[in-house]
C-alpha cells in the first residue's frame, strides 16, 4: 500500500504542476459564468424562462459533460500515459520499487480524482451562479446526485482514452483517435437508436433517469451494469497492455 | 561470496532479429562490473530487462536473490539505475523530480535529497526547472536520483554521457568511493573503455547479443597491455569464428 500511496501522490502532484489544470479551471469558470449571464439575461431581460435554480446546475452539467469535462479528462489521460511513454519520463517511476499494477492503479486513481475535482469545481460554481440568478430555492440533493452519477460515465470515458493511449503511438494520434471514438459512438447512437444503450456515450446523461417523478429501476440497473462491464473490460485490457509495454 | 546479480539464460529478440541471446552472468556483491560492447551489441537491452523496463523472451534476472519477473518490488528495493538517457519531468524543478523519486523510499527526506544534489554539484540549481538544464546537468541529476535511496546495487547505462572531463572524474571518484565505503555493487556499461579500465574490477564483453567473456581487470591486464587490446582481440576471435 505504501508504494501505491507514493505513486498516487506523485501522479496528483504531476497533474497539479501542469498548466492544463489551470487552463481547465479557467475554461470551466468562463463556461459557467457565460451560461449564467445568458440564462439571467433571458430570464430577466427577455422574459423567457430557460431554467429554474436547480435546473441551472443540471443544464451546466448536461452541456459540459459532453464538451469541456471529457476534453480535459482526455488531456490528463494522454499526458499521463502517451505523454510519459513518448517522452520516456515513465522510466523515472518504473525503475523504482513499485510494481506496474500499482503504477497503473495509481494513475487510474489520479484520473478519477481529477474527474471528481473537476465535477466538484463546476458544481460549486454552478450552484453559486444559480443562487445569484434565481435566489435561494434550489434542491442541492438533486444537483449533488446528478454530479456524483455523472462521474461514472466520465470515468469509463477516461478508461477508453487510456486504452487508446496504449494502442497509439504519440500524444497527437491518441488525442485525435479519442475525439473520433467519442464522436463515432455518438453518431452510432443516433444511427442505431435500438442499440444506443450499449454505447457508453449514451449514458452521459443517465443521471436524468434519477431526476424524474418516475424512477425506471430496470433502465437504471441496465445502464449501471453496462457501465460496470465497460469499466472492468477497459481496466483489464488497459492494464494488460500497460504491463506488456517495453520501454 | 553472495551474488548481487544473477542473469540466467537471458534472451530477447526484436523484430529485426537483433537482441540478446542466452546471457548467463553473475556479479558478486561489492564488484564494479564493466559491461563492454559496440553500439547495438545489446547492452541497453540487457540492462532494461535487469530493471524491469522490458520483458525477456526467455530467462530471468535475480537481484539480491529476488526475481525481477516474479518479485519486482523486492528485487528493486536496493537498486538505483540510469538507463539510456536521463529524462526527468521538464516542467518540474530538480528538487521536485527528486521528491517524485524519493516518495518510494521511507528513509529519503529533504535533507537526503539536498545531500545527493550536493554530491553531484546541483544543489545551487535545485529550484530551476529541468527544461533549462543542459545534457550534462540532466546526467548529474540522473546520478543523484540513482543514489538517492543509498542503494546497494547501481545499474548504470553510459553514466558519463554528456559530462565534461571534470564531471567524468567526479563521477568516477564517486563510484570508487561508494564501492570502497559502502561496498556498493556497480553494473556499468560504457563505450569509454579507458574509464571502464580505471573504474571496474570485472569486465564482461557483449558482442552481437552474446556474452563473449567475463574476467577480472587484473587478470586481463596481466595478459594485455590495455583493456582496449583485450577487447579488440576478443572481438577479433569472435568475428573470426
Amino acid at each position: 500500500m505504501w508504494e501505491l500511496k507514493a505513486a498516487y501522490i506523485n501522479e496528483i502532484y504531476k497533474i497539479s504542476k501542469k498548466k492544463k489544470l489551470m487552463v481547465a479551471s479557467i475554461f470551466s469558470f468562463i463556461a459557467v459564468v457565460a451560461a449564467a449571464i445568458i440564462v439571467y439575461s433571458l430570464n430577466h431581460l427577455a422574459g423567457i424562462r430557460v431554467t429554474g435554480s436547480s435546473e441551472f446546475s443540471i443544464l451546466v452539467l448536461s452541456v459540459l459533460s459532453y464538451t469541456l469535462i471529457p476534453l480535459f479528462t482526455a488531456f490528463v489521460c494522454i499526458d499521463m500515459f502517451s505523454g510519459e511513454f513518448t517522452e520516456q519520463t515513465i522510466k523515472l517511476t518504473l525503475t523504482r520499487p513499485v510494481s506496474r499494477v500499482k503504477v497503473f492503479l495509481a494513475k487510474i486513481l489520479a484520473v478519477a480524482s481529477f474527474i471528481m475535482a473537476d465535477l466538484l469545481f463546476i458544481m460549486i460554481l454552478s450552484v453559486i451562479s444559480s443562487f445569484l440568478i434565481n435566489g435561494t430555492s434550489f434542491s442541492i440533493l438533486k444537483i449533488l446526485l446528478s454530479y456524483i452519477l455523472e462521474f461514472i460515465p466520465l470515468f469509463v470515458f477516461s478508461l477508453v482514452v487510456i486504452l487508446i493511449c496504449h494502442i497509439t503511438k504519440g500524444t497527437t494520434s491518441a488525442f485525435m483517435i479519442s475525439v473520433l471514438v467519442f464522436l463515432l459512438f455518438h453518431g452510432l447512437g443516433i444511427l442505431f437508436p435500438y442499440y444506443k444503450s450499449f454505447l457508453f456515450t449514451s449514458t452521459f446523461d443517465w443521471y436524468k433517469l434519477f431526476l424524474g417523478s418516475y424512477i425506471n429501476v430496470y433502465k437504471i440497473t441496465r445502464s449501471f451494469l453496462i457501465l460496470c462491464g465497460y469499466s472492468i473490460m477497459l481496466f483489464s485490457l488497459g492494464y494488460y497492455l500497460f504491463d506488456k509495454k517495453d520501454i | 561470496m553472495d551474488k548481487a546479480i544473477v542473469i540466467e539464460n537471458l534472451s530477447k529478440t526484436y523484430k529485426n532479429n537483433r537482441g540478446i541471446q542466452d546471457i548467463n552472468l553473475e556479479v558478486d556483491q561489492g564488484d564494479i562490473f564493466g559491461f563492454l560492447g559496440p553500439n547495438g551489441a545489446g547492452k541497453t537491452t540487457a540492462m532494461k530487462i535487469m530493471v524491469g523496463l522490458m520483458k525477456p523472451d526467455k530467462g530471468d534476472v535475480k537481484i539480491n536473490g529476488y526475481s525481477i519477473l516474479n518479485d519486482y518490488e523486492h528485487a528493486m528495493k536496493e537498486v538505483g539505475c540510469i538507463i539510456e538517457n536521463v529524462v526527468p519531468y521538464p516542467y518540474l524543478t530538480a528538487f521536485e523530480n527528486m521528491e517524485i523519486c524519493g516518495r518510494f523510499y521511507r528513509e529519503v527526506d529533504r535533507s537526503r535529497i539536498d545531500e545527493c544534489l550536493e554530491l553531484v554539484g546541483l544543489l545551487k540549481y535545485k529550484n530551476e526547472r529541468i527544461k533549462n538544464y543542459s545534457l550534462g546537468m540532466k546526467q548529474r541529476l540522473g546520478i543523484a536520483m540513482a543514489i538517492l535511496s543509498n542503494p546497494k546495487i547501481l545499474i548504470l547505462d553510459e553514466p558519463l554521457n554528456g559530462l565534461d572531463v571534470e564531471g567524468m572524474v567526479e563521477i568516477r571518484n564517486l563510484i570508487l568511493r561508494m564501492s570502497h565505503e559502502y561496498k556498493t555493487t556497480f553494473f556499468i556499461s560504457s563505450h569509454l573503455i579507458h574509464d571502464i579500465e580505471l573504474t571496474c574490477n570485472k569486465i564482461g564483453i557483449l558482442y552481437n547479443g552474446k556474452l563473449l567473456n567475463v574476467d577480472s581487470t587484473d587478470n586481463i591486464l596481466k595478459s594485455y597491455s590495455s583493456l582496449e587490446n583485450y577487447y579488440l582481440s576478443e572481438v577479433d576471435v569472435n568475428v573470426g569464428a
